[in-house]
């Protein structure tokens, strides 16, 4: 049995009268690399900050390594890490003074040797001030103050967010290298479903506030499917195919998605139901997402109608 | 001039990564992660596309029998991609009989001559020629221009083969 490193129960938050996060029920196994994805607004600042104790729940709860989120102690905070949205450190600090700073909350397991290396691999200069580097350079700052304390959950809010193409991959190869030592875990948001499929061995959907998928990353990419059916006539009146999601009509075919389905049990449904043919689209992650939490009505924003 | 000295530095280390060959030598591990070419946006999922390009790579001889492919976290960590993935791509190849793992030393391309091939294999193969072949006479191409083009083809990967046997 793998342990269970982040748990949450019931886990519900209003602003005020608006429901951010709905009676959030998750399980995080130790040792997996898992992408937290959602629309804006879905609700994953507030679960990441539920989780990590900085907002108090309307309902329900979460644990954390075992210790419940409202009563984190100093050593068990020691084996998280947190990266929050937009890498906001104290501007006022040198790079230097951050890492005396940080080191203090972690002086443990801080790995002296690591952080230099990184922040030299980075070709960043110690001595400068936050608040004169660039956005990808304080991103890269950030990075490295997360995995110099060796943690063993690392939770990290949307931290590709705005960057490059090359520091985005140093932040994945960031979370490969610290998946790799024995027992780590990571949860990680972003909209980057590419860097999410990359690195991922694990998905987490929530939307709007409500948990739509907690799986295997290939799970997901397996149960999403596209089809497409074609017939002479008309469509058939009733879709009542096994774990229909959307069902779009044009005057002769039909597009489905469907969560679940055998590949043979679609072709079944296909020929009792007078297809000419169908045709089972391969979706990237990125369309399967699009699709998984589209509303019910869905519709294209522009349609090319034919005058 | 520093720019100039920058500029051949960066040239000099790019040529040897298109040079595949160089990188590979029988019976040692092979350097994948210089080759495989991962695309986070395709419909085919990654540990798929790991599997595919080293079949190809066995097909073309660029790896051959008992060359050893890297360990599943020097591959994983060598294409930024997950250990998971990396280790269901060897699990596929293991399914295929392209390699076989021996526990404790790794995972190595399996001598052709062992391969098992049955005939829902050889069926799996004449419907994809059949695919080929029809869409080849719909395009108006003659059975001699169809042969022609499988040969070029084919070539491609024998020619590489017997490349590699001179070279070793």
């Amino acid at each position: 049995m793998t342990e269970t490193v982040l748990e949450t129960e019931g886990l519900t938050k209003y602003y005020g009268s608006t429901l951010a996060v709905d009676h959030l029920d998750l399980k995080i196994p130790q040792g997996c690399i898992c992408g937290f994805v959602g629309r804006n607004g879905a609700g994953k600042t507030t679960a990441i900050k539920l989780m990590l104790g900085l907002l108090r729940p309307t309902a329900g709860s979460s644990r954390l390594l075992g210790c419940d989120s409202a009563a984190l102690t100093p050593a068990i905070r020691q084996r998280i890490g947190y990266v929050t949205e937009g890498h906001r450190l104290f501007r006022w600090m040198s790079i230097a003074e951050l890492e005396k700073f940080q080191r203090s909350f972690f002086p443990k397991q801080w790995d002296d040797k690591f952080f230099a290396d990184m922040i030299e691999y980075f070709n960043l200069p110690k001595k400068r001030k936050i608040k004169n580097l660039s956005n990808g350079e304080r991103a890269q700052v950030s990075l490295a103050l997360a995995l110099a304390p060796n943690p063993e959950l690392l939770i990290m809010d949307d931290p590709t967010l705005g960057l490059d193409a090359a520091i985005r991959r140093q932040f994945l190869e960031g979370m490969i290298e610290l998946i790799m030592r024995q027992g780590r875990t990571v949860l990680f948001s972003s909209h980057i479903l590419g860097d999410v499929e990359r690195v991922s061995d694990r998905i987490v959907v929530i939307d709007k506030g409500v948990l739509r998928a907690n799986c295997s990353l290939e799970e997901f990419r397996a149960a999403v499917k596209k089809v497409i059916l074609s017939f002479a006539d008309s469509t058939p009146a009733e879709v009542d195919i096994e774990g229909l999601l959307h069902c779009r009509r044009s005057e002769n075919e039909l597009e489905l998605i469907l969560i679940g389905p055998a590949d043979e049990q679609i072709g079944k449904w296909a020929d009792k139901n007078g297809a000419e043919k169908y045709h089972i689209v391969k979706m990237n992650l990125e369309d399967q997402f699009i699709e998984y939490t589209a509303p019910a009505n869905h519709r294209r924003l522009f349609r090319w109608e034919e005058t | 001039m520093v720019h100039s000295t920058q500029c051949i530095k960066s040239i000099s280390t790019i040529v040897p990564i298109l040079n595949i060959e160089g990188f590979i030598n029988r019976g040692k591990t092979a350097v994948m992660g210089l080759w495989i070419q991962i695309s986070s946006g395709s419909g085919e999922p990654i540990y798929v596309q790991v599997a595919e390009q080293i079949s190809e790579a066995i097909a073309k001889g660029e790896l051959a029998k008992g060359d050893k492919l890297p360990a599943v976290r020097k591959l994983a960590a060598e294409l930024v991609i997950n250990p998971n993935t990396v280790a269901r791509a060897y699990s596929r190849l293991e399914r295929t009989g392209l390699v076989t793992s021996k526990t404790g030393s790794g995972t190595f391309v399996s001598d052709p001559k062992l391969r098992r091939r049955d005939a829902a294999d050889i069926n799996v193969l004449t419907e994809r020629m059949d695919n080929v072949i029809t869409r080849g006479l719909n395009l108006g191409l003659e059975g001699r221009d169809l042969i022609e083009l499988f040969k070029g083809r084919l070539a491609k990967f024998v020619n590489k083969k017997a490349e590699r046997r001179k070279n070793d």
